[in-house]
């Protein structure tokens, strides 16, 4: 051990976490500091006069602003792989969109709650301050490099997530909706935490750069050869299964899936559309992340090929993206003898592992929550089913994105800008689902399909706007979420093989099963006769106009959807390298 | 035979306490005793990590989760059991199916470990070589970002500064649970 | 010399392996804890187990006593396991809260009685 002086230490701090690290940290400081002034500002005389509405909506916009690169988009075209925190987080461009896309989420989503009355005078300072404190641990999720920052990163999001499921005490569902949100959620990260420990100890680091490269060095195909070997790598794997237990709870993938229409139904709407949203997005990037950490290591990237110009591969309204399908089948042919075609190099085992893992549970997700969502009666149960299927479907692109990595970095960045693209529309599409939903309950104090019979009679603009909602949904076109399932099967086409042409007939096969349900609603709310008993539903100026605002996006990028695929086309330009 | 190695006497005495303890804790139905059972279980669980060189995390272990989180769990089930549900019965069929589960995982990993030659343990004549290292310095310079102990670890900076802002979110999220509830007409009524 | 494996148990230090199986010992019984009992305090008596077992190997796993390899998590490992300590009792907190509320407004704490929400 070095001697240490208290010079070394103050050196660190300020070259490393105040120089470098901390500029990159502003939108989360932001946000630290929006909690904290949320709790204090009633000290002060006078400070309970603010509303925390205020207080909360100038911090996340503040957030968001700061979150916004100075030097524009286009820096993200040549911004590098940072390690902030020494080594704690990494800073990237997938960081800096996710960081976007997660703090809009939530300015947007303090407005909803504001508008829908969930968050009132007297306890809107504790509402807030779980939201943004989730919002919080999602960001370090999505950056999380480190096993520890991982395990911190989900627990963040989930203990806050928790309270906001019975956020509305004095209901019984809502009550019941949290503790079982709480008994499953800590059991299964319980469940990832002892696989972390099993996976830092057999690799002897918790920093995911490392831990590939000790995976690397344990050289995989020649322990398989040994019984001992065969031990190691079988406690491997268990470590690997148990931290996947947590993944998938987060993602409410089959088959830890059953907490999600129980919490869904039981809390409120305002709630589901943060868990299916923002928690959603987060835990599909912590899955890329650890995929991509464990699976790949600078050593064993493939080298862009300099002979086949960089494809462009925006979307354009009139131009399907069509793979240059010559390059698709020489790779075919060129590793036809493996069947995930996940590419060489002495880590092609564990991409191996998890592309087969998330594949299957991709699929079985997807079509469970479809099938799953017939017969539900609770339009808040079945949106949870949809739920469900979305996450498997954006799985898809998850493995996809590692099955190429080996290969071919470009086409790996097209899965991951697919993944983006979904999970932006995403947002549009289920924060206006739920925000419809959460609007009429408080008009029609009901939130079952059949009472939404004959809506578009009373309330067309709001029926017109879930129905373009759902019909995005299913994935048909021309509204938004027709295009990133377009590029998620895309992505999986690209990376070939047996096993990814079976996740891609899955996945279109799914989108036609979808098509049922979603239009079930829409012809109950647009087709079938009024009830006599219902009075007048008509939501306010500001609910409309926030439900018009939130869905607009889906039919604009329905049309349009050129910007936004450049910008998620931007955002992983630098990934995987 | 060589004379009595200490430590390993002490490990298998708290190993000892510490599995048959977890295992009362498990087929215990009633919830006092089982709440007495974990404080046990995780007391001799402290004496373990003494053991393997970790005085300041033992010392922790003691102070916050025996001393803290226990004493809140023991808080929680004198607040809600009542006679009726103080005992829980599970049905032998769950046993079972619970048990053979349970017994091939743990089948599984004691045999992959101790099959891991690394992690057999080391000799005695290279155990009585090491000389002990004070852990907290190292520890406390770690959560200030400053590896003293290996410069190319990670430092703990953020962690331990996050965990706070954590903490107060959780907190203010217990609080508010706590409190005595208003009704909310409209989205209570559902 | 006779080799009963069981001759030299207390006289040689312990490894990680044992170590290991402790944890493996508390991790099981704290999963079975969450799969058979039928009281939300129980069911979190059992995640106490399985992050104390998960805590266990994490020291373990660090410690220069029990092996000697190049593998070692070094300080790592009791860094992570304080931090397991400190969310385990922020998660101990609100699930107590939850319970709790859970408790007023059922007058039960029976995961089985959390049965409103099927479907």
């Amino acid at each position: 051990m070095q001697p240490v002086t208290l010079q070394n230490v103050v050196d660190s701090l300020v070259d490393n976490t105040l120089d470098m690290s901390l500029p990159f940290f502003r939108p989360e400081l932001a946000l630290c500091a929006t909690i904290v002034i949320l709790l204090f500002v009633r000290i002060f005389k006078g400070g309970e006069y603010i509303p925390s509405f205020f207080i909360a909506i100038l911090g996340s916009i503040t957030a968001l602003i700061l979150a916004f690169p100075a030097e524009g988009f286009e820096s993200w075209a040549t911004m590098p792989r940072q390690e902030l925190f020494t080594g704690m987080l990494v800073y990237d461009t997938l960081t800096a969109f996710i960081r976007i896309f997660l703090l809009s989420f939530v300015v947007l989503f303090i407005i909803l709650s504001r508008l829908t009355g969930i968050a009132d005078a007297k306890d809107g300072q504790d509402y807030y301050a779980l939201v943004l404190g989730a919002t919080l641990g999602m960001c370090i999720m999505s950056s999380a490099n480190h096993m520890m920052m991982l395990f911190m990163g989900v627990e963040m999001a989930s203990v806050p997530s928790y309270v906001l499921a019975g956020i509305v005490k004095g209901r019984q569902r809502s009550s019941e909706a949290a503790l079982k949100y709480v008994i499953y959620g800590a059991g299964t990260a319980g469940v990832m935490l002892y696989g972390i420990s099993l996976l830092t100890g057999v690799l002897g680091s918790a920093h995911l750069p490392t831990m590939a490269a000790s995976l690397a060095d344990l050289d995989i195909p020649n322990l398989l050869t040994t019984a001992e070997g065969r031990l190691t790598v079988m406690v491997l794997v268990l470590g690997g299964l148990m931290l996947g237990v947590g993944l998938a709870f987060k993602l409410s993938a089959v088959p830890f899936h059953f907490w999600c229409p129980d919490v869904f139904e039981g809390a409120s709407a305002e709630v589901d559309a943060f868990l299916s949203v923002a928690s959603k997005a987060a835990a599909l990037v912590l899955l890329l992340r650890v995929g991509a950490g464990l699976g790949l290591t600078t050593a064993e990237l493939p080298v862009a090929d300099s002979a086949d110009p960089p494809r462009v591969i925006a979307v354009a309204a009139n131009e399907t993206t069509a793979p240059t399908q010559n390059a698709v089948l020489v790779k075919q042919v060129a590793d036809s003898q493996d069947a995930t075609h996940v590419g060489g190099g002495p880590l092609s085992p564990v991409r191996r592992f998890f592309v087969i893992l998330v594949s299957l549970i991709a699929i079985v997700s997807c079509t469970f929550g479809n099938l799953a969502a017939y017969g539900q009666t609770n339009i808040k149960r079945m949106l949870a089913y949809s739920t469900i299927a979305h996450a498997g479907f954006m799985m898809m692109a998850v493995a996809a994105a590692i099955a190429l990595a080996g290969r071919d970095v470009v086409d790996a960045r097209t899965a991951v800008s697919a993944l983006l693209l979904y999970i932006t529309l995403y947002l549009f599409m289920n924060l206006s689902a739920f925000a419809i939903v959460a609007f009429l309950r408080n008009e029609m104090h009901s939130e079952d399909i059949a009472d939404y019979a004959g809506l578009i009679r009373t309330s067309p603009l709001t029926a017109v706007m879930m129905t373009a909602v759902l019909v995005s949904l299913i994935g048909l076109p021309p509204l938004a979420g027709f295009w990133p399932k377009l590029r998620v099967l895309q992505a999986l086409y690209m990376a070939g093989g047996p096993l990814m042409t079976f996740v891609l007939v899955a996945a279109a096969l799914n989108t036609a099963i979808a098509l049922v349900y979603y239009l079930r609603v829409a012809k109950t709310m647009c087709i079938d006769p009024e009830p006599d008993t219902r009075g007048a539903v008509s939501l306010g100026f500001l609910p409309a106009a926030f439900v018009f605002v939130v869905s607009v996006p889906v039919l604009i990028f329905g049309i349009l959807p050129g910007p936004l695929a450049n910008w998620t086309d931007l955002a992983v330009s630098q990934l995987f390298s | 035979m060589d004379s009595i190695y200490w430590p390993t006497f002490f490990f298998y005495l708290f190993s000892g306490l510490a599995c048959a303890f977890a295992v009362a804790v498990l087929l215990s139905s009633n919830i006092v005793r089982m709440a007495f059972y974990l404080v046990l279980s995780l007391g001799a669980t402290a004496g373990l990590m003494f053991l393997a060189g970790a005085e300041f995390v033992g010392a922790m272990q003691l102070l916050i989760y025996v001393g803290g989180t226990l004493v809140l769990l023991i808080f929680g089930v004198m607040l809600t059991s009542q006679e009726r549900f103080v005992v829980m019965k599970t049905w032998a069929g769950d046993w079972v199916k619970a048990f053979l589960a349970g017994g091939a995982l743990l089948f599984i990993l004691a045999y992959a470990a101790f099959s891991i030659p690394e992690w057999r343990g080391i000799e005695r004549t290279e155990a009585d070589a090491i000389v002990a290292q004070p852990t907290v310095t190292p520890i406390a310079m770690g959560l200030l970002g400053a590896r003293t102990d290996d410069p190319s670890r990670a430092g703990y900076l953020l962690p331990f500064e996050i965990v706070s802002v954590h903490l107060l979110v959780v907190l203010i999220g217990a609080a508010y649970l706590a409190r005595a509830k208003r009704s909310r007409s409209s989205i209570e009524k559902i | 010399m006779f080799n009963f494996p069981l001759a030299n148990l207390l006289s040689e230090p312990v490894g990680v392996a044992h170590y290991v199986t402790v944890g493996a010992i508390l991790f099981i019984c704290g999963a079975l804890c969450m799969a058979t009992k039928r009281n939300a305090l129980g069911v979190l008596m059992g995640i106490e187990l399985v992050l104390n077992g998960a805590n266990l190997n994490f020291v373990a796993f660090g410690s220069q006593y029990l092996r000697n390899d190049g593998h070692s998590l070094g300080l790592d490992g009791q860094l992570m396991a304080l931090f397991v300590i400190v969310l385990a009792a922020a998660e101990a907190a609100v699930a107590l809260a939850i319970a709790l509320n859970f408790y007023n407004n059922h007058d039960s704490i029976d995961v089985d009685r959390a049965d409103q929400l099927r479907g």
